[in-house]
């Protein structure tokens, strides 16, 4: 190519790379980035959303600080991931294993079985387990009566709520972190574990030789983005509870979404998702500290 | 590995079977008499599609259209965006290509629900508050997609656009007319990606809109379940069925693509 054409390439490649960029450029900016630094000059404010804005300086942090109903929404998002992540993790990771020992027609059978109910959206998915948790006479407690077991109370329950809520989101998403797991476990060459059994392995043993520390990669990737998921939980609470019965299953997000939208307390709330964003940030942080530690 | 062992095979068909069950009570319940709804028998003769013509006679029909029409719009228009940003990124030189990538991948660090009251704002202040614009617009830019279809065009063959190029085509003729028709294999999977995304969202339709016309599917049954009245459930249940329908379809007969999908997204 001739200098002169490459010069003209090199401009008119530029202007093409650009307009290709332009509509995600200005997208992006408007709807993420714009908004980002928005929420944070909105918290602080005083503001209703309807009169102009009232700086305050800090004022919505210090009161965040001191507003127990927000903590303890807090700490029942660390309790929802303290329990879903680990039983996320735990119960797709088993079912990879198990399934990845199956071959063909049955393989697929079985697949299908877990990956069914993520077809089913957020909503739905909280529709269909209101009708089975129903307490009078819901198809659970007709199971359990059948069995022998006291009926309960399910999403009536102060006790029982959040985790029959948690059992709900496993069901949804069991099946998509498990064919996570299974496309990074097929990916082992079968010759490490043919050489570990020759050594003499047991099947648990080359799981955790072999298996875990091979697929360790796709776990931080599941660790991490259930975990930022988890604190982001919302549908399935806002429809089958609203953060009740007395309060037992009022997320961040929940709070967050009733100070802005119920209450009209803007520039409050987004004090609050500001936090909200540090905690979730420093979350994933540590756990990508922790696991590059163990190379 | 080693051979699947008799006890693993059943358990695993056992909690299988538990996993279909939900999705068995929502089908074969939405079929029941009100009084029946709650019976775990089933009883044929007694089967009905009444309560699916009651859904029928509800705004619900009307609700699934909007689901429809917006996430279709934001899956065609944001696979056309993310494509060309993607290619741009992965083939073409131009100044700052390194700080614009960054910047695009670093949104992704922005959960949605941090941002909602200021994505609010600015779209009302934009005058697309209750509206289809609304609606669509603002889930349209993701970084999500550009990344990948970014990796995709890395791996993608440079003979054809070389080739292409030779022949005397623009840049932009050459990824339209050449290198889009042959991007199938990452289109597809996004596509399902994209529109189930997009027919499961209910926290941004909710903040939005207001009007019981641009009501999206899953807020129109999230109304029913939380009016405050005692709830109709076979109505309600053949309502959900009607919702869930797309995006089963799109598993059933994609189930392949989905699981390259999830993949794609899973490994990096």
């Amino acid at each position: 190519m001739k200098k002169k054409g490459f010069k003209q390439r090199m401009t008119r490649e530029s202007l093409t790379a650009y307009g290709f960029l332009l509509p995600n450029l200005i997208g992006l900016t408007v709807f993420i980035f714009v908004p980002m630094v928005y929420a944070f000059y909105v918290s602080l404010h005083d503001w209703n959303a309807l009169s102009p804005k009232v700086f305050i300086g800090f004022d919505n942090y210090f009161r965040l600080a001191e507003d127990k109903a927000w903590w303890k929404s807090v700490y029942r998002t660390f309790i929802f991931t303290i329990i879903y992540v680990p039983a996320l993790y735990g119960l797709s990771l088993f079912f990879a294993v198990a399934i990845s020992s199956l071959r063909g027609k049955v393989e697929g059978f079985a697949r299908t079985m877990f990956l069914l109910p993520y077809a089913i959206t957020s909503v739905i998915s909280a529709v269909i387990w209101m009708f089975l948790y129903n307490p009078r006479n819901g198809v659970i407690n007709q199971f359990l009566e059948l069995v022998g077991l006291p009926g309960q109370k399910f999403l009536g329950s102060t006790d029982e709520a959040l985790i029959s809520i948690i059992v709900v989101i496993l069901w949804i998403n069991l099946g998509y972190n498990m064919m996570i797991f299974l496309a990074a476990i097929k990916e082992i060459p079968n010759d490490y574990y043919e050489a570990a059994r020759i050594d003499g392995a047991k099947g648990w043993q080359s799981f955790l030789h072999i298996t875990f520390p091979l697929i360790r990669e796709t776990s931080i990737f599941i660790l991490i983005v259930t975990t930022i998921g988890s604190f982001q939980v919302f549908d399935q609470i806002m429809v089958m509870t609203k953060g009740g019965p007395a309060n037992s299953t009022e997320v961040s997000v929940l709070y967050i979404y009733q100070q802005a939208f119920e209450f009209l307390d803007m520039g409050y709330a987004s004090a609050l998702a500001v936090v909200l964003f540090l905690i979730i940030f420093s979350l994933s942080l540590v756990q990508l500290k922790i696991y590059s530690k163990q190379d | 590995m080693k051979k699947p062992n008799l006890l693993l095979v059943t358990m695993i068909f056992i909690i299988g079977i538990l996993m279909i069950a939900p999705i068995y009570f929502l089908v074969i319940s939405s079929f029941k008499q009100p009084q029946d709804v709650f019976s775990t028998s089933v009883n044929l003769s007694t089967l009905t599609l009444d309560n699916f013509k009651a859904v029928f006679e509800t705004n619900i029909l009307h609700a699934i259209w909007n689901s429809f029409i917006v996430s279709t719009v934001v899956t065609v228009v944001a696979l056309l965006f993310h494509s060309m940003s993607g290619y741009a990124l992965a083939r073409l030189n131009f100044p700052w290509k390194k700080q614009i990538f960054a910047w695009m991948i670093s949104t992704l660090m922005i959960p949605f629900t941090i941002i909602m009251i200021p994505l609010y704002m600015v779209t009302k202040t934009l005058g697309m508050s209750n509206s289809y614009a609304g609606l669509i617009i603002p889930m349209i830019f993701n970084a999500y997609g550009i990344f990948l279809f970014r990796q995709f065009y890395r791996e993608f063959p440079k003979e054809l656009e070389e080739a292409a190029y030779m022949e005397g085509l623009s840049i932009a003729g050459t990824f339209f007319r050449l290198v889009l028709p042959l991007s199938k294999s990452i289109i597809v999977p996004l596509t399902i990606g994209f529109f189930t995304f997009n027919w499961n969202n209910y926290l941004w339709p909710l903040i939005i809109t207001q009007d019981e016309d641009l009501m999206v599917v899953q807020v129109a049954l999230a109304n029913i379940v939380g009016g405050g009245y005692e709830t109709p459930w076979s109505i309600v249940l053949a309502a959900a069925l009607l919702g869930a329908i797309p995006t089963f379809l799109l598993f059933f007969f994609m189930q392949k693509h989905l699981v390259e999908g999830i993949k794609m997204t899973g490994i990096k």
